[in-house]
């Protein structure tokens, strides 16, 4: 009987998994009575039914040139992707060292409409810019993920190596012959990633897809828009029919060729950019050290920082926390919505056809259709942020929890899935959605250009008002605020060394 | 599968074929936005281009450019030796490469205005004088915008006395002229500015249900779009080249080519014609 007792009364603590979840949730609680996300619409309906009509109809001839932009999305995201590995891999040898590891951070952190936006002033319209801001944040970030790809293998194929084989033979044979599928996957995923970035920096007028899509949602030709939304999500959806990986050197060599022309490059631009552009306004036309005004240079940089670094950045994180709370909601309904070990297989294709759509689908679109729905506050950005990322880490997680083998147990496939699916796969989960917060912080800026008042608000408004030396000090603020982020969860989280998680 | 594979190579290489660009360094570029649909930009403008090649005899190009903002970054890098641009991004522009010129502007930009309008639930009704706005939700059209943005925000800041972060409670900037309409309409906003020219087409055309949205104010009349040549064409195509191109300009005349602007004729302009501009534009912070 008092062991009985003793049972009853057993006290479980929390998990570590269980205890970052309540704390994400704890936090996403805290700051949503400060946050803005009023829901301020009266009649969303006209523009609801336009939208649906658009859907309904899509019009696949509405846009001009669309082949066009179909092969020069394609350019872009491969030659973008060529030229990340051919500078990321060698980095990721020697990412250990601390100055190239927060050199790649500070890299990875600015988003690659920014990188376009500084290109646009040194290249102008030239694909150079839209190659150049792909290929240099995705450098950062395979120098990081095959730095720890490499670091996690195993070390005993070196034992059995030669000892007089030089190093070069050893590292070839005893570490990258073993990680070769993984690196190749993820260069695979990471191909998908540039063909989404890609279409992004069409919203900023590189001739790729993007173009039109913003064109079309912005003036309300819905029917044209969902026709371009439809192209893309098929041209991600079928990436490995039509680019396996045995072709993609073939499909270099097609892009380097069909590319749009690249004009000559004006060396006077970019010195103009770096003697002039760039330098605050106090220091412009100054000839010596003494000339320097020091107060109208203290003045401009701390009402840079007052009026809009500060607040931006306040902005930014609010965003991005309340995000991350959303996205832990929507990853484990998206992945429940696929999963094999819940549904019979015809079934999980709908649900993989859903998360196509929902890791495809721009965000700026997500919110620019939320916006016209929900009305103008952070609630719509916080949406699209949660179902972008939602799925794509759902989508990773499908393919792993699908691999683990049911138990044979009496047990009916529900609880099967809770007890025995979901706690093998969460603590992967959870560290996809940390590695996925980076990537929040950074995308809060592609809304700033929607009129959400993140730092990339700020910094779109100083491009269009040509202060590219504003827009600089808060480009490098952003980056800034998401390596120290990336610091504290790190240090806050302390990861498990063995978690093979990336996305 | 291995002849799958082949088959897509295969396709992909003739297809790469078809798509080739060339440009050349003495082709004469030229850019130009709309105020209002920009759907098609490319079919449409590479008529005026075609237009512009048969009278000036040199090859002329258009490029599409997504903003305002890239269409002045296109012109100071000398992208671009010709430009349809709005009263503020001329400003911009021509301030960036002094010697440029305004050499002319479409008639009804002599006199354009911006509407103010404002859903129904306001109870706002139109008024001559400055309507009752501050404590409203208000959004601009996009940040570069002479009749969505700078003209709207200086009589905001006439009338209201303070900026309009401080006089409304929200303010946003819808990034287009519809898309303000859309939102005023649908009530995301409550008040808006607006391009009085996209207004009046898309009543025209049906996009708007006055009673859910009107317009309770117009501003006072300002000097909006124009050509802007670059300083310097004239050593590069020749002596007279920037006359050549005015006259060409000012004597397009076929409604097809205007109707892409949508302008009913364009007549003559100088730089001095934009002052109200710049002044405006130095008032309200946006130009130092």
């Amino acid at each position: 009987m008092p062991q009985l007792q003793q049972v009853k009364n057993t006290h479980y603590p929390l998990g570590y998994w269980q205890k970052v979840t309540v704390l994400i949730w704890l936090i996403a609680l805290l700051i949503i009575p400060f946050a803005d996300i009023e829901i301020v619409n009266f009649d969303p309906l006209l523009e609801l039914t336009l939208m649906a009509q658009g859907l309904m109809a899509p019009d696949f001839f509405a846009t001009e040139y669309l082949f066009q932009a179909v092969i020069q999305t394609i350019n872009f995201a491969i030659i973008g992707v060529c030229l990340g590995l051919v500078l990321g891999a060698p980095l990721a040898l020697i990412y250990q060292h601390p100055i190239v590891s927060s050199c790649c951070a500070f890299f990875r952190a600015i988003h690659e409409i920014f990188w376009a936006l500084l290109f646009l002033q040194i290249f102008g319209l030239s694909p150079m810019t839209g190659i150049l801001a792909i290929t240099i944040p995705f450098a950062a970030t395979f120098a990081r993920v095959f730095h720890d790809i490499i670091n996690q293998s195993s070390d005993s194929p070196l034992e059995s190596i030669d000892s007089r084989a030089d190093i070069i033979s050893r590292f070839t044979y005893g570490k990258i012959a073993q990680v070769l599928p993984q690196l190749m996957a993820y260069t695979r995923y990471r191909f998908e990633c540039a063909l989404r970035s890609s279409a992004v920096l069409g919203f900023i007028g590189m001739p790729t897809l993007g173009f039109y899509m913003e064109t079309a949602f912005r003036q309300g030709n819905y029917n044209e828009g969902a026709a371009l939304l439809i192209i893309f999500v098929t041209l991600i959806g079928t990436i490995s029919y039509w680019c396996p990986p045995k072709l993609m050197m073939v499909y270099f060599i097609i892009a380097c060729l069909t590319l749009v022309d690249i004009p000559a490059v004006d060396s006077s631009l970019l010195v103009r950019f770096i003697s002039q552009d760039i330098l605050p306004p106090a220091l412009v036309n100054v000839g010596t050290f003494a000339e320097v005004q020091w107060a109208s240079l203290t003045t401009w940089f701390t009402d840079l920082l007052v009026e809009q670094a500060i607040p931006g950045g306040i902005a930014t994180i609010t965003l991005a926390l309340l995000a991350l709370a959303a996205t832990h909601v929507v990853t484990l309904n998206a992945h429940a919505l696929a999963s094999r070990q819940l549904w019979p297989t015809p079934l999980t294709w709908l649900g993989q056809l859903i998360l196509l759509i929902g890791r495809s689908v721009p965000e700026y679109i997500l919110a620019f259709i939320f916006l016209m729905l929900l009305g103008p506050s952070m609630l719509p950005a916080v949406i699209a942020l949660a179902i972008h990322n939602g799925c794509v880490i759902a989508y990773l997680a499908v393919k792993q929890s699908n691999a683990i083998a049911p138990q044979q147990m009496q047990m009916s496939k529900f609880n099967q899935f809770n007890y025995h699916i979901m706690p093998n796969i969460y603590p992967n989960m959870m560290a996809l959605l940390f590695y996925r917060f980076e990537i929040i912080v950074r995308e809060t800026a592609v809304f700033g250009i929607l009129g959400i008042m993140t730092l990339g608000f700020y910094i779109d408004s100083n491009f269009s008002e040509i202060r590219y030396s504003n827009a600089l000090v808060l480009i490098t603020c952003t980056a800034l605020l998401n390596v120290a982020i990336d610091i504290l969860s790190r240090r806050l989280l302390k990861f498990p060394k063995s978690s093979q998680t990336r996305c | 599968m291995k002849a799958l594979t082949k088959l897509i190579a295969l396709c992909a290489l003739t297809l790469s074929l078809f798509v080739s660009n060339n440009a050349n360094a003495t082709t004469f570029t030229f850019t130009a936005i709309p105020d209002e649909d920009e759907s098609q930009l490319r079919t449409r403008f590479e008529k005026v281009a075609l237009y512009l090649e048969k009278e000036l005899g040199v090859e002329v190009k258009y490029i599409p450019v997504k903003s305002y903002s890239a269409a002045v970054t296109a012109f100071r890098n000398n992208q671009v030796q010709l430009a349809w641009f709005g009263g503020l991004s001329g400003v911009q522009a021509r301030k960036l490469v002094p010697g440029s010129k305004a050499i002319a502007q479409g008639y009804e930009d002599q006199f354009f205005k911006s509407y103010f309008i404002a859903h129904y639930s306001t109870g706002l009704a139109m008024s001559d004088s400055f309507p009752d706005i501050s404590q409203k939700t208000f959004t601009f059209g996009s940040k570069g915008s002479t009749s969505g943005r700078l003209m709207p925000q200086y009589y905001i800041e006439q009338h209201l006395e303070k900026k309009p972060q401080q006089a409304f409670k929200r303010v946003g900037f819808s990034g287009d002229h519809s898309r303000t309409i859309a939102q005023v309409q649908a009530g995301a906003y409550q008040v808006g500015a607006v391009n009085y020219k996209v207004w009046e087409s898309a009543l025209a055309a049906g996009k708007i249900d006055t009673n859910k949205v009107k317009v309770i104010w117009e501003t006072p009349a300002y000097p909006d779009y124009q050509w802007t040549i670059r300083s310097g064409v004239n050593a590069q195509f020749g002596e007279g080249f920037a006359d050549k191109v005015q006259a060409v300009l000012l004597n397009m005349n076929n409604p097809e080519l205007l109707k892409s602007f949508p302008r009913s004729s364009f007549v003559n302009a100088d730089n001095k014609d934009f002052e109200p501009v710049l002044t405006v534009a130095k008032k309200i912070g946006l130009i130092d």
